[in-house]
């Protein structure tokens, strides 16, 4: 079975990797879309002031 | 074996320095852990120098100085007052005991005072044991400017 | 004069770093002109595996944004610092933690267990959360490990140059792109792209005399536009924060949180920020103090909003 990673995905905003699995015939046998990361703002926003928080998840996403 | 705290001491040079002296002369047995540093008022110690006490290994900090009302520059120790106030609440952010940091005022004539201050942080250290800290990797570096 | 090599890379990252430099809009065309871009996941398609394959010290530049909050952001800060004859670290994140590094008041348990089971919006009845190595029936199949604790860039690999700012303005990093292109760059290990002064230096509102009674909030009292926000008793880090963006926070009508990090000579921005703000402070017994600070509501994340990571104690201890 060959296997095709296409790592990081790009011209997007975040982080993905994809991972292809074609059989031998050539078609696909298997595809998986991984997200490679998390920083957690739905915990350390925790017990901040409510009014500071758009300050903070604004940079969830900067796009 | 049991553990030993590792203590800064930052002690005002007017009266708590003075009385740690104080201390010494009259032969007062005490706690040998606080290492003493002095600064010449207690208004001189940055919330940053017990930060940094803590993140290079200390175990405990105290930060001595004049009693309110008898600070030699007249209003040094209120800014110590307020500063240390301050810090003790983000201290205790970082998830430090409020046993390891203690602001004492100690006079120059209150060597007595000054071995039970010592022995009280020392005590209360030893039982919350050795500080766990996570260090940096790599030591902060401040630029050289140009010359 | 022969092109440079251009590489950008994010790393727990939120692309507004990205967007900055893209902010810089047609001038682009004269970065065009004077870099070949060799890795820019937001921008242009290449892969790890060709940053992996390139010669070390074939990037000319690498600026790297996003703080190093698990092991592929380790993993290409090495790898990065390898292939780049000079290493930048871009934006906040990179030069002292960021806003990834409130993360670093809680640990690797406590998030997985609010993103993947506590929080109300989570259907995860079967309890599954992401692990390093799944086995499926193709294969196995990895990512990265998250590691407890947030570091910025200098905690991996020695940095070049710090590019403050959460983003850096697209001025400044104008001004930063003709300096790397001159090649006139001040010794290594240097901030570049701010002022060696605070905020207040170049904030516009009147500043009086600092006397202050009582914190506010402006969830609950409004500002006056003209006078300093400090003296008014709403929280602003001006006096902690270098400058070099602007004041566009304060121009905007609300202070300041400290994404340029701290002026030059201060190690730890929040410590300093305790300092400066305790001194003005008008109180002189304890009771009033104590009055007056617990109007601070969650002191850390006010005083070091945006450098956890990179201040002297690094995290909370758990």
């Amino acid at each position: 079975m060959k296997r095709i990673s296409i790592d990081p995905i790009t011209r997007l905003e975040g982080h993905g990797k994809i991972e292809i699995f074609l059989a031998d015939d050539g078609g696909v046998e298997n595809c998986y879309f991984q997200v490679p990361e998390l920083r957690g703002f739905e915990k350390f926003v925790e017990g901040m002031p409510v009014e500071e928080v758009p300050r903070v998840v604004s940079r969830i996403c900067g796009v | 074996m049991t553990f030993e705290p590792k203590i800064v001491g930052i002690l005002c040079n007017w009266c708590s320095y003075t009385g740690a002296d104080l201390a010494g002369t009259a032969r007062i047995k005490y706690a040998p852990n606080v290492r003493m540093m002095r600064v010449m008022c207690s208004g001189r110690v940055d919330p940053t120098f017990v930060m940094k006490a803590f993140a290079e290994g200390a175990d405990g900090v105290l930060v001595a100085g004049c009693h309110p009302g008898d600070c030699h520059y007249i209003d040094g120790n209120y800014k110590t007052m307020r500063r240390m106030a301050l810090l003790k609440k983000m201290l205790a952010e970082y998830g430090i005991e409020p046993g390891r940091f203690r602001l004492e005022w100690v006079s120059a004539s209150e060597g007595d005072r000054w071995a039970k201050v010592v022995n009280q942080i020392t005590e209360d250290v030893r039982k919350l044991g050795p500080a766990k800290f996570e260090t940096k990797k790599s030591k902060r570096r401040i630029p050289v400017p140009a010359a | 004069m022969a092109k440079i090599n251009l590489a950008s890379y994010w790393a727990a990252a939120c692309g507004g770093c990205d967007v900055a430099i893209l902010d810089i809009h047609e001038k682009i065309l004269d970065l065009a002109a004077a870099a070949n871009i060799v890795f820019w996941p937001i921008a242009v398609d290449f892969k790890y595996e060709d940053v992996e394959a390139m010669v070390d010290g074939h990037i000319d530049v690498t600026l790297f944004h996003g703080a190093v909050r698990n092991s592929e952001n380790e993993h290409l800060a090495k790898l990065l610092r390898r292939k780049s004859k000079v290493l930048v670290a871009f934006g906040s994140c990179a030069h002292m933690g960021g806003i990834p590094g409130l993360a670093n008041l809680f640990n690797r348990r406590q998030i997985f267990q609010r993103v993947y089971h506590s929080s109300p919006s989570t259907a995860n009845p079967e309890g599954i959360e992401p692990q390093t190595r799944t086995a499926v029936p193709e294969g196995e199949l990895t990512i990265p490990e998250f590691y407890d604790t947030v570091r910025p860039l200098d905690d991996l690999v020695e940095v070049d140059y710090y590019v403050p700012g959460c983003p850096p303005t697209p001025n400044q990093i104008w001004n930063v792109v003709q300096a790397i292109v001159s090649g006139q760059l001040p010794p290594k290990g240097s901030v570049v792209g701010a002022s060696d002064k605070t905020q207040c230096d170049e904030c516009h509102l009147k500043k009086n005399e600092k006397k202050i009674t009582g914190f506010k909030r402006i969830a609950t009292a409004q500002p006056e536009q003209e006078t300093c926000y400090l003296e008014q008793g709403f929280l602003c880090l001006g006096p902690v924060t270098r400058g070099g963006c602007d004041t566009r926070c304060q121009l905007s009508g609300v202070a300041c949180r400290g994404c340029y990090g701290p002026p030059p000579g201060v190690v730890d921005q929040g410590a300093k920020a305790i300092s400066a703000i305790a001194s003005v402070i008008e109180a002189k017994d304890e009771a009033e103090i104590e009055r007056i600070i617990a109007q601070i509501p969650d002191p850390l994340r006010s005083f070091n909003r945006f450098g956890i990571p990179g201040s002297l104690l690094v995290r909370k201890i758990l």
